[in-house]
């Protein structure tokens, strides 16, 4: 008993603090905590752009690179992903990002993360492969195509027009590394129950989920039997971020910093940098497909 | 009585095809099991079947229009109807498992003509104006000599349908990283499961569907009959060379992809359906004379065939498929569609006992209704 009523007085000793601290517009300063932070930091980079580039966190550094790199003619520039398998952590995070910034429905996935467990009790160990669509320089995946819907654009990237694909999956057979899915219509929102006005209802949900995505920088809404609808869909490097100087939307959300993005043809650019160390390899090279995701083993 | 039979199983067909092709017209492909990773099922390979059987069926016609064999004066234009009715069931297949089958015209007016897919669409299309085209000359010569014109157009048709038939096995065949399918052996052993088929089918139709008018009719059976124990001998000795060769290779991908039709979940459609009912049953059956002059049991073992060999040509498209591409992505996203274990739903199901159904009643209502067709007097000689 005697403990309940500390506690409820500890709480309510707490409440009061609170309250006070607002009324004495502490409020104000709480707030100004994240704009100072990004002050403090926007300094750093100034000072940092006298300084070495990599000084820089290398997000920060990544996007200036990306955002020079966008100066030059498309077909001068490489578009390459480095993965640093040793700082992937396996959370799974770039898988999510990628699947909302495409909007991404049921059963279409881009990027998923391999896990793989070796070894037996006590000598066990986990490896995670993000595993992107490769963008191969001789992909295996856009000759089979009946109808040229899928294409190396000029900056290397393997695209899909959706309004051309006729939906014959050929594509999704040819990749040897299952980097592609099928949009087969679905959306998470359709099996909830109808629920007006809540936020969790499915008809809230589902205007968010229906409402376009912007792939390849057109709006993409989802309607039933329209594009992308019925198509192969696949990883673009997020083209339509990259265009406007964003890097792409797993590379930003990796918090161990392990997806790295930018022009390999910009010999002081970090993933040029890391390309060409020992360390590199890619998967299933003996294809000669060539791809343009490289690992850090 | 036969004929009435298959005429009420062939409605049958329909009627159960109807909630398939309602699906997937109306509702898409939400229903199907075929996804992400089983990229292609039960519908590309009845595509792959019934373009077989209509090359097959092209095939057969030129012992009559071509080659001239006078056993086979009569036969040609049964086999011919054969290929005009498994064509389209063939095209329907494949055109239920497009995403867009609404933009089929693209592949005949912005082709990427170095795709196998575009060249087999353009060239089963050909292929059909051939048969067309060799019907309407049926019709014209009624049951004359065949002109050199009609020969000429049956050694375009022998010719396109040896390519395309091995055209699909090449479709499959081109994907380099299915290590199972990449053989040279592929392409080029479909031809000869596409004649094994169109002679099953002629073999079926003079057995079931064909009167007595015919004083040569069991002579005509007898040798089909042979031909298809031949042909049975060599499709097995393929599937030998092919199994073997993966197995004694020793890559885990050849090997985990046979494994999968030998003992996994599809090694009753390969040991049941494929080797007891498709191949050791109908040997044993067009082997012993006795059994082999029965026209009904004939007929129904020709049946058997042809369901062998659609069910070899899914044992050839599922396994390879079944095979994940790299370590660890079978687990590495859950999601409809995203499944290495496949089994066609029942709306494929549907559409395929549809297909059959219709393809069924078009063969029977052409061998009934249409004059050049009805039994007459041209008998072989």
């Amino acid at each position: 008993m005697t403990e309940r009523v500390d506690r409820r007085n500890f709480l309510r000793g707490l409440g009061s603090a609170i309250g006070a601290a607002l009324a004495a517009d502490n409020f104000d300063r709480l707030a100004a905590v994240p704009e100072q932070a990004l002050a403090a930091y926007e300094a750093a980079l100034a000072q940092a752009d006298e300084a070495n580039a990599e000084d820089l966190d290398t997000i920060e550094r990544m996007r200036r690179e990306l955002v020079r790199a966008l100066q030059k003619p498309p077909s001068e520039r490489r578009w390459v992903m480095v993965i640093d398998l040793r700082k992937c952590i396996g959370c799974h995070a770039c898988t999510i990002a990628c699947v909302a910034e495409n909007k991404l429905p049921p059963g279409v996935v881009y990027r998923p993360v391999l896990d793989e467990e070796f070894g037996t009790y006590p000598n066990v160990t986990r490896r995670f492969t993000p595993r992107p669509c490769m963008q191969c320089d001789n992909p295996p995946c856009t000759p089979v195509c009946p109808v040229t819907a899928t294409y190396k654009n000029e900056e290397g990237v393997v695209v899909v027009d959706y309004d051309q694909c006729i939906g014959c999956r050929a594509c999704l057979t040819a990749c040897p590394y299952g980097a592609r899915t099928s949009d087969f219509g679905l959306t998470y929102t359709e099996e909830m129950p109808v629920a007006e006005g809540l936020i969790a209802g499915r008809t809230t949900t589902e205007t968010y989920e229906r409402a376009a995505n912007f792939e390849y920088s057109q709006p993409h809404p989802r309607v039933e039997r329209t594009s992308p609808i019925g198509n192969a869909r696949k990883c673009h490097f997020c083209l339509h971020r990259v265009k406007v100087g964003e890097l792409p939307a797993c590379v930003t959300t990796c918090i161990g910093r392990a997806t790295m993005f930018g022009d390999a043809n910009d010999p002081d650019s970090l993933v040029a940098e890391m390309v060409n160390k020992p360390n590199v390899m890619r998967l299933k090279e003996e294809l000669g497909t060539e791809p343009r995701v490289y690992y850090l083993v | 009585m036969t004929k009435r039979i298959v005429y009420v199983l062939g409605i049958l067909a329909v009627v159960v095809g109807t909630y398939g092709f309602y699906s997937r017209l109306f509702v898409g492909e939400r229903e199907v099991n075929y996804g992400s990773y089983v990229t292609w099922g039960l519908w590309v390979a009845m595509y792959l079947f019934f373009a077989g059987v209509a090359s097959g069926s092209m095939m057969v016609a030129t012992l009559d229009y071509l080659f001239e064999i006078p056993l086979f004066k009569g036969t040609g234009k049964y086999a011919l109807w054969g290929a005009m009715v498994t064509l389209p069931a063939a095209l329907i297949s494949i055109g239920m498992d497009l995403g867009h089958m609404e933009r089929i015209w693209k592949v005949y007016l912005r082709p990427n003509l170095n795709s196998l897919l575009a060249q087999m669409v353009w060239g089963y299309t050909l292929l059909g104006v051939v048969i067309l085209v060799a019907l309407w000359l049926v019709v014209r010569s009624s049951g004359g000599k065949p002109t050199r014109v009609f020969k000429l157009v049956m050694v375009i048709g022998l010719v396109m349908a040896i390519f395309v038939s091995g055209g699909v096995g090449a479709l499959l065949g081109v994907n380099a990283s299915r290590m199972v399918w990449h053989v040279g052996l592929l392409p080029a052993q479909f031809p000869i499961f596409s004649l094994a088929t169109g002679v099953a089918l002629l073999l079926t139709i003079l057995a079931l569907f064909t009167s007595n008018n015919d004083p040569h009719r069991s002579q005509q059976m007898r040798v089909l009959g042979i031909a298809t124990i031949l042909l049975l001998v060599v499709k097995t000795y393929i599937l030998w060379a092919d199994f073997s060769m993966s197995l004694y290779s020793g890559v885990p991908q050849n090997v985990d992809a046979i494994n999968q039709v030998l003992y996994g979940p599809y090694w009753w459609s390969f040991w049941i359906v494929q080797i007891v009912l498709g191949t050791i049953i109908p040997i044993i059956v067009l082997v012993v004379p006795s059994l082999a002059r029965n026209r009904l049991l004939v007929g129904l073992i020709g049946i058997l065939v042809l369901v062998g060999f659609a069910a070899a040509r899914a044992n050839i498209v599922f396994p390879a498929l079944s095979v994940p591409e790299l370590e660890g992505l079978a687990t590495a996203f859950s999601g409809p569609h995203l499944n290495f274990d496949y089994f066609p739903s029942l709306m494929e199901w549907s559409v395929t006992i549809g297909v059959v159904g219709l393809a069924t009643l078009a063969y029977l209502l052409g061998i009934d209704r249409l004059p050049f067709l009805k039994d007459t007097t041209e008998v072989a000689r």
